[in-house]
C-alpha cells in the first residue's frame, strides 16, 4: 500500500502556528538576504559579525539602537493598532512628520515654562498625527475608499510640508545648515547613566503593554477585534463600525504623531526639523515590525527592537559595505518571508486516506498548487 | 457489466474520494443511461456533489474509475470533462456577472473566433439558442437577469459546448415554482433528444415528478438505484435518512398579545432596489410565523429591517408597542430580539475568533460579563461553556476558532446564543440550510422551545415542508410583498405554492 | 497681452505635461493589466526603480547605445521582479498586499543600491528618446509643437498601447477570458481557462510595462539616475487606475491630469508665479504638494459623490481583485 500525502488548506489558521511560521518566514527572508549579499560580493558572515559588534560591542551601539527604536516602535504600534481592524495604515511616515511638525511649530513659537511647553507639544503632536489620517479614515469608514493609497499619498504631502517649514517659514536663518528649522528650546530628560537615551525610550514599551491589556481584557478591544474578524458580525452585534474605524485610525495616526514629538524632543541632535529626512522612513520600518509581529503588541516590542538593531547596523556599517538601501532590500525579503510563512500556516500536510483495497490511489506530491480544502 | 439493452452514457466504478481524512465518497458505482433523467438523491453530505464534481472534472477521484461511452477517463480539469461530453451546472452559477449573456456563452469556447466584436457574439448566441431551443436576451448583463434566466444561460453554455451528459446540481433550490416547472420541461426535452440529465436534489416530490431512475446516496455510500415508477416519497425519505425523519410539533391556539407589528414597511436591498413594498405583518407572543417564499423575494431584507440591520424607508415597525424602525441593532437586541441570520458565517459569527468570543457577541456588554470598561474574563469563560453545553455544541475547546467547527455546530452555537437574547422575539432565517438531519432537528427544537416560552418567532425558510411542519401561521412572500397569511387550519400546499410563484390570492381562488 | 500670456503658459504646461505624464501613463497601464486579471501589485515604486536602474546599467555598464535596447533592459529587469511577485501571489498565493509592499520596499532598496555610484552621470543624448517630426510640420507652430512634437515612447504610451489593450480586452476571445479571470476566476476555470497561467503572464507583462515607465524616466525625463527615482509616481499610478475605472484610455486621461499638475508646478516655479498673499518660493512649496493632493481628491470625489447621491456604489474594480484563487475551496 502506498501512502500519499497532500497539502490541505484550511480557512482558519491556528494563531500560534501562524506566529511561529511568520517568524520562520522572516528568518528565511534573512537567509535569502545573506545569499543576496553574497551575490553582491559581500560576505554575509562578516557583515553579521560586524553588525553584532556594532550593536552589542559598545555602550554606544546599544544606546544607538535604543534611540532608533523609539520612532520605529511608535510607528509600528500605530500600524499594529489599525491592523487589528484589518486596516492598512501605511501613512505613518506622514503622521510621524506631521506630529513633529505641529510640535516643532508650538515649540519654537510659544513662550511658556518648559514643562507646559512639553505638554503642549505632546498634545499638538497627537492632534497633528490624527488630523493627517482624518481624511483617509473618514473616506474608508463612510465611503469604503481603500486606505492603502490614500494614507500613502499623504506621506508625500507631509514631506513637502516639512521641507517647506525647514526651508521656508520656520527656517533658522542663523544656522549654517540650509535645511533646518529653528531649534525647539525643550528636551526630554535623559535616563540617568545614559548619554543619549531619553525617557522617550519607555513610552512605546509602556504603550505596548497598555494596548496589550486593552485588547486582552476590555470591551473596546473586543469590539475592535470583532470588526477585524468580521465587520458584518460586528454590525450585527450592534457595534457602530464606521465610527470605530474612524476613531481607531485617528488613534493610530496620533500614536505615530506622538512618535514625531518624542523624536523631536528625545533623540540626540534632533531638536529641529530638517526636511523630509527627519523621518528616516520610520513608518516603513514600523510597518515591517507590525507585519512581523502580526499585530501582537508584545510581539511588536521584540520585532521592533530587532528591526531597530538591524537599522542601526545598516547605518553604522555604511563604510563596511552595508547601507540603508541594502537594509530596505532586506526588509523586502523579510516581508516576503512573512507573507509566505502566513500562507504556509494555512496548510497542513495530510495523509491521503487509503485502505488495502484501494492501493491504486496515486501518491500525490505535496505542492502548494495541489491544495485542497 | 452492461446487461440491459440500454446504451450507457457514463459508468462509475468503485469511485472513492476523501477530504481531510473524511471519506466523502465510499466506493460508489453507478450507471447513467442515454436518454434518461437520473436523479441523485441524498441529504447534505451524502456525496451527491462530490460525485458530480468528479464527473465534471473539478475533483480527482482517489480511486476507482469513470467510463464515458465505454472508455476509461480520468479528468484533470473541467475542460477535459466537457470535451468528453460531460457538463455541469453548479448550484452557484459560474457566470461572470459584469459580462453579457453572449460573452458568457462564448467564454473559453474553442469555437469562438479569435477576434470578435460584440455584435458577432450576439448573433452567434442567438443562433446557439435557436438550435438548442432555449432563449435569453443575449445582450443583457448577467447581473440584470433573474436567477432562472441565469440558470438557463448556464445550461445553454454547457449544451453549446456539445455536452451529452448534463449534471444539474440542486437546480430548483433557487427557482420559483413556475420556473421549476419550466426547467422540468427543458429536462424532458433534452432527454427526448438523446441526452442524459443528472438531477441532483433532496426534494422528493420533484425527483418523483421528473426522473426516470433514482439513485439514493447516504453518508458517501450508494444505497439503491431504482426506477422512479412505483417509488414513493416515504420510501425514498427512509432510504435517504436511514430513519423516519421530521420533527413533531404540537400546535395550540395562539392567544398571546401582538409582539411584532409591521405597517407599510418599505426597504431597499443592498443594490439599492426596493425589495420590500408596503409590508404589513403581526406576530403574536407564543406563535411561530413562517415566512414562505423562494429565496430572494425580500425575506432577507425583512429579517434585516426588523432587527435593525437595514434602513426602513417608510412604515412603522413596533416591538411590544415601541417604534424600533431605524433605531439600532443594539437597541433592538436590548428589547429582547434575537436573530439567527441567514448567512451565519458571514454575519452571525467571526470565524477566525475563538468559540468563546463568538458566544459572547451579543452579551459582552451585560453587567454579568463586563464592568464599565473591562471584560470579566472568568465569567465569560463560564458563560461560553454554558452556551456550548446547553446548545449541544460539539467543540474541542472554547478557545478553538469557531470557523473550524462543522456547520451544524456553528449553527447550534448561533441558535443557542440568539435564543438567550430572544426574550420577546426570535427572527430565524434559513436555520437548517446545509445542516444534516440531526443538527437540523435540534435547531428546530430550539426554535419551538422559544415559542413555548411565549416568545414570538419569525421563521424564514424556502423549504415549504419545514414551514408547514413547524409554523403556527404562514405568510407567503413574493417580490417583496406579503401575498397572503394563513392560519394552521388553512394550510394548503398547493395554494401556498401558487402564491410563492407570484399568483395573487384572487387568481388562486378563481 | 494677458491672453497671449495665458495662452503661452497653457501651451508650455501642456507641452511639458504630455511627456511628464508618460511615466505615469505607462506605470498605470501596467497596474491596469495586473488588476484586470485580479492581481493587486502595490510594488510599483519598486518596479519603476528597477526598470530605471537596469536601463542605466545597460547604458553605463553594458555599453548599450540604443535607447530601445536600454528600454528593453529596464523592462526585463522589472519583468524578472514581476515574475518573483507572481510566484508569490499567483502560484503560492500569499497575501498580495504584503508582497506588494515588500516589492515596493525591497525593489526601491535594491534599485538604489544598484545605482549607488551612478548618481549624476547623465545618459548620453544619443541614447535619450528624441522627439519625432516625420512630416516636418510638428514644429511649424506652437500648437502643433505642444500637442504633437513628442518622442516615440510617448506616442506608444498614449495611443498605441492603450488601443492595443482595448482591442485585446474587448475585441478578442482571449481578452474575454482575461477579463473573466479578474472578475470571476471560478467561472473562467469552469470553462477551461488556466487561471494561474493567465494571472502569471499578465502580472509579468504588467510589471514589464511599469519597468518601461522607470526606464523612460531615466532615459529621457530626468535623464540621469538618482535615488528614489519614482518619487511617488508608482503610488499615483495605482490611484489613477482607480479613477480610470480600469479602462485603457481613461488611464491615459487620469495620468495626464497628474502630469498637468507636475508641469503646472514646474512652469509656475520657473516663472516665479506668486499670489498677493504668497511669495513665489512659498507658492513653489505649496505647488509641490499639488500633484499628490489632486490625486487624492480624484479618487475620493467619485466615491463621495456616489455615496452622497445615495446610489449604492457600483465599483468597476475587477470583482476578484487581490483575492487568491483556490479551485477546490468549498
Amino acid at each position: 500500500m502506498i501512502a500519499g500525502y497532500r497539502l490541505q488548506r484550511r480557512l482558519d489558521a491556528d494563531a500560534r502556528r501562524t506566529a511561529i511560521l511568520r517568524v520562520l518566514g522572516a528568518v528565511g527572508g534573512l537567509v535569502a538576504a545573506g545569499f543576496f549579499l553574497l551575490l553582491t560580493g559581500r560576505n554575509p558572515f562578516t557583515i553579521l559579525a560586524d553588525s553584532i559588534e556594532a550593536v552589542f560591542g559598545s555602550k554606544r551601539g546599544i544606546e544607538g539602537v535604543a534611540v532608533q527604536s523609539v520612532p520605529i516602535l511608535m510607528c509600528a504600534l500605530g500600524v499594529a493598532l489599525s491592523l487589528r481592524m484589518k486596516v492598512w495604515n501605511i501613512g505613518s511616515d506622514g503622521q510621524f512628520l506631521m506630529g513633529a511638525f505641529v510640535a516643532c511649530g508650538l515649540g519654537i513659537n510659544i513662550d511658556a515654562p518648559n514643562w507646559l511647553l512639553l505638554v503642549m507639544m505632546g498634545v499638538g503632536a497627537l492632534i497633528g498625527g490624527a488630523l493627517w489620517i482624518l481624511v483617509p479614515a473618514a473616506a474608508r469608514a463612510h465611503w469604503g475608499v481603500n486606505e492603502i493609497i490614500t494614507t500613502l499619498l499623504l506621506n508625500f504631502v507631509a514631506v513637502q510640508m516639512v521641507v517647506w517649514a525647514s526651508l521656508g517659514f520656520w527656517r533658522d536663518s542663523s544656522s549654517m545648515v540650509t535645511q533646518s528649522t529653528r531649534i525647539v528650546p525643550v528636551t526630554l530628560p535623559r535616563i540617568p547613566g545614559f548619554d543619549s537615551v531619553s525617557i522617550a525610550f519607555f513610552v512605546p514599551l509602556i504603550l505596548a503593554v497598555v494596548l496589550w491589556i486593552v485588547f486582552r481584557s476590555t470591551k473596546v478591544g473586543y469590539e475592535i477585534d470583532t470588526i477585524g474578524g468580521n465587520p458584518r458580525a460586528a454590525a450585527f452585534a450592534g457595534i457602530n463600525v464606521p465610527r470605530r474605524i474612524i476613531v481607531v485610525m485617528l488613534i493610530s495616526g496620533a500614536i505615530a504623531g506622538f512618535g514625531g514629538f518624542l523624536q523631536l524632543t528625545g533623540a540626540p541632535g534632533a531638536q529641529a526639523l530638517n526636511g523630509g529626512g527627519f523621518s528616516r522612513s520610520y513608518g516603513l520600518s514600523g510597518f515591517i515590525v507590525a507585519a512581523l509581529a502580526g499585530a501582537s503588541f508584545l510581539g511588536v516590542i521584540v520585532a521592533g527592537l530587532f528591526i531597530s538593531a538591524m537599522f542601526y547596523a545598516g547605518i553604522a556599517l555604511q563604510t563596511k559595505g552595508l547601507s540603508v538601501y541594502i537594509i530596505f532590500a532586506i526588509y523586502g525579503l523579510v516581508l516576503v518571508g512573512v507573507a509566505i510563512g502566513e500562507t504556509a500556516a494555512r496548510y497542513r500536510l495530510q495523509k491521503v486516506a487509503t485502505d488495502g483495497g484501494a492501493a491504486s490511489a496515486a501518491p500525490t506530491t505535496p505542492t502548494l498548487a495541489e491544495a485542497t480544502p | 457489466m452492461s446487461t440491459s439493452e440500454h446504451r450507457l452514457a457514463v459508468e462509475v466504478r468503485d469511485v472513492a474520494k476523501s477530504f481531510g481524512g473524511v471519506l466523502a465518497l465510499d466506493h460508489v458505482s453507478l450507471e447513467l443511461r442515454e436518454g434518461e433523467v437520473h436523479a441523485l438523491l441524498g441529504e447534505n453530505g451524502a456525496g451527491k456533489t462530490t460525485l458530480s464534481n468528479i464527473l465534471a472534472g473539478l475533483y480527482r477521484e482517489d480511486s476507482g474509475s469513470v467510463l464515458v461511452e465505454g472508455v476509461e477517463r480520468h479528468f484533470h480539469s473541467p475542460a477535459q470533462a466537457i470535451e468528453a461530453g460531460i457538463g455541469m451546472v453548479h448550484q452557484h452559477f459560474r457566470l461572470v456577472s459584469s459580462m453579457s449573456v453572449a460573452e458568457n456563452l462564448h467564454l473559453g469556447s474553442p469555437d469562438t473566433p479569435k477576434v470578435v466584436s460584440s455584435r458577432t457574439l450576439v448573433a452567434s448566441a442567438r443562433r446557439m439558442m435557436d438550435e438548442i431551443g432555449l432563449h435569453v436576451d443575449p445582450t443583457a448583463k448577467i447581473w440584470q437577469l433573474s436567477v432562472g434566466e441565469q440558470q438557463r444561460v448556464e445550461i445553454l453554455r454547457v449544451l453549446a459546448r456539445g455536452a451529452k451528459v448534463l449534471i444539474l446540481d440542486e437546480p430548483t433550490a433557487v427557482l420559483t415554482a413556475k420556473e421549476a416547472r419550466e426547467l422540468f420541461g427543458v429536462m424532458r426535452q433534452l432527454v427526448a433528444g438523446g441526452r442524459t440529465v443528472v438531477f441532483i436534489s433532496h426534494k422528493l416530490n420533484e425527483v418523483l415528478e421528473v426522473s426516470d431512475r433514482i439513485t439514493v446516496l447516504r453518508g458517501g455510500k450508494h444505497v439503491i438505484t431504482r426506477d422512479a415508477e412505483g417509488a414513493t416519497a416515504r420510501e425514498l425519505a427512509r432510504l435517504m435518512t436511514g430513519e423516519e425523519m421530521g420533527i413533531e410539533v404540537e400546535h395550540r391556539e395562539v392567544t398571546g398579545p401582538p409582539v411584532l407589528v409591521l405597517e407599510g414597511v418599505t426597504a431597499r436591498n443592498s443594490r439599492g432596489v426596493e425589495a420590500l413594498h408596503d409590508v404589513a405583518l403581526t406576530v403574536r407572543a407564543g406563535e411561530i410565523m413562517g415566512i414562505a417564499g423562494v429565496s430572494g423575494n425580500g425575506q432577507t431584507e425583512l429579517a434585516e429591517v426588523i432587527t435593525g440591520m437595514r434602513t426602513c424607508e417608510r412604515g412603522r415597525i413596533t416591538i411590544d408597542g415601541s417604534d424600533v424602525a431605524n433605531t439600532s441593532t443594539r437597541h433592538i437586541a436590548d428589547l429582547g430580539v434575537g436573530h439567527i441570520p441567514e448567512d451565519r458565517i458571514g454575519v452571525g459569527m467571526v470565524a477566525s475568533a475563538p468559540v468563546k468570543d463568538n458566544a459572547i457577541l451579543r452579551h459582552y456588554r451585560t453587567d454579568e460579563l463586563s464592568s464599565k470598561r473591562m471584560l470579566k474574563r472568568e465569567r465569560i469563560l463560564a458563560f461560553a461553556k454554558d452556551i456550548v453545553e446547553a446548545g449541544r455544541v460539539q467543540t474541542r475547546s472554547v478557545h478553538m476558532p469557531a470557523g473550524q467547527m462543522s456547520g451544524g455546530n456553528q449553527q447550534r452555537l448561533v441558535a443557542r446564543r440568539e435564543s438567550l437574547v430572544a426574550d420577546r422575539l426570535l427572527v430565524a432565517a434559513h436555520t437548517t440550510r446545509g445542516l444534516d438531519v440531526l443538527a437540523a432537528k435540534q435547531v428546530q427544537e430550539a426554535i419551538v422551545d422559544r415559542r413555548d416560552a411565549d416568545c414570538a418567532v419569525v421563521m424564514i425558510s424556502d423549504d415549504l415542508d419545514e414551514i408547514m411542519a413547524i409554523a403556527d401561521r404562514i405568510a407567503v412572500m413574493y417580490e417583496g410583498r406579503i401575498m397572503g397569511v394563513f392560519d394552521r387550519a388553512e394550510f394548503d400546499r398547493e395554494r401556498i405554492g401558487l402564491l410563492m410563484g407570484g399568483q395573487t390570492e384572487t387568481e388562486v381562488v378563481a | 497681452m494677458i491672453l497671449a500670456l495665458i495662452e503661452n503658459a497653457f501651451l508650455s504646461i501642456l507641452g511639458s505635461a504630455i511627456p511628464a505624464s508618460t511615466v505615469v501613463v505607462l506605470a498605470a497601464t501596467g497596474v491596469m493589466l495586473n488588476e484586470r486579471v485580479g492581481v493587486l501589485n502595490l510594488g510599483q515604486e519598486g518596479l519603476i526603480g528597477i526598470g530605471a536602474v537596469f536601463a542605466v546599467i545597460s547604458v553605463q555598464e553594458w555599453g548599450i547605445e540604443s535607447s530601445w535596447l536600454a528600454l528593453l533592459a529596464g523592462m526585463l529587469g522589472a519583468a524578472f521582479m514581476g515574475a518573483a511577485f507572481a510566484l508569490g501571489t499567483v502560484v503560492i498565493r500569499a497575501n498580495q498586499v504584503l508582497l506588494g509592499l515588500a516589492l515596493a520596499l525591497g525593489g526601491v532598496g535594491l534599485a538604489n543600491q544598484l545605482g549607488t555610484n551612478r548618481t549624476g552621470t547623465p545618459i548620453p543624448t544619443e541614447t535619450q528618446f528624441q522627439e519625432l517630426d516625420p512630416f516636418g510640420v510638428f514644429t511649424d507652430n506652437e500648437f502643433f509643437e505642444a500637442f504633437l512634437y513628442h518622442d516615440a515612447v510617448t506616442y506608444l504610451a498614449y495611443l498605441v498601447v492603450p488601443a492595443a489593450l482595448w482591442f485585446l480586452l474587448f475585441r478578442t476571445r482571449h481578452g474575454m477570458t482575461v477579463r473573466a479571470v479578474g472578475e470571476s476566476p471560478g467561472a473562467a476555470d469552469a470553462v477551461g481557462a488556466s487561471v494561474m497561467g493567465i494571472r502569471f503572464f499578465y502580472t509579468v507583462l504588467g510589471a514589464a510595462i511599469s519597468g518601461a515607465a522607470g526606464a523612460y524616466m531615466v532615459l529621457t525625463i530626468t535623464p540621469t539616475w538618482s535615488p528614489d527615482i519614482a518619487r511617488g509616481r508608482g503610488w499615483v499610478a495605482l490611484a489613477v487606475v482607480i479613477f480610470a475605472a480600469w479602462r485603457p484610455f481613461r488611464v491615459v486621461a487620469g495620468a495626464l491630469l497628474f502630469g498637468a499638475m507636475i508641469s503646472f508646478e514646474t512652469t509656475a516655479k520657473a516663472r516665479n508665479w506668486d499670489l498677493p498673499f504668497l511669495s513665489a518660493s512659498d507658492m513653489g512649496f505649496l505647488l509641490s504638494m499639488l500633484p499628490y493632493l489632486v490625486t487624492l481628491i480624484v479618487i475620493l470625489v467619485p466615491a463621495g459623490a456616489a455615496h452622497l447621491g445615495r446610489r449604492v456604489r457600483a465599483t468597476d474594480a475587477p470583482a476578484a481583485l487581490a483575492i487568491p484563487y483556490f479551485r477546490e475551496e468549498r
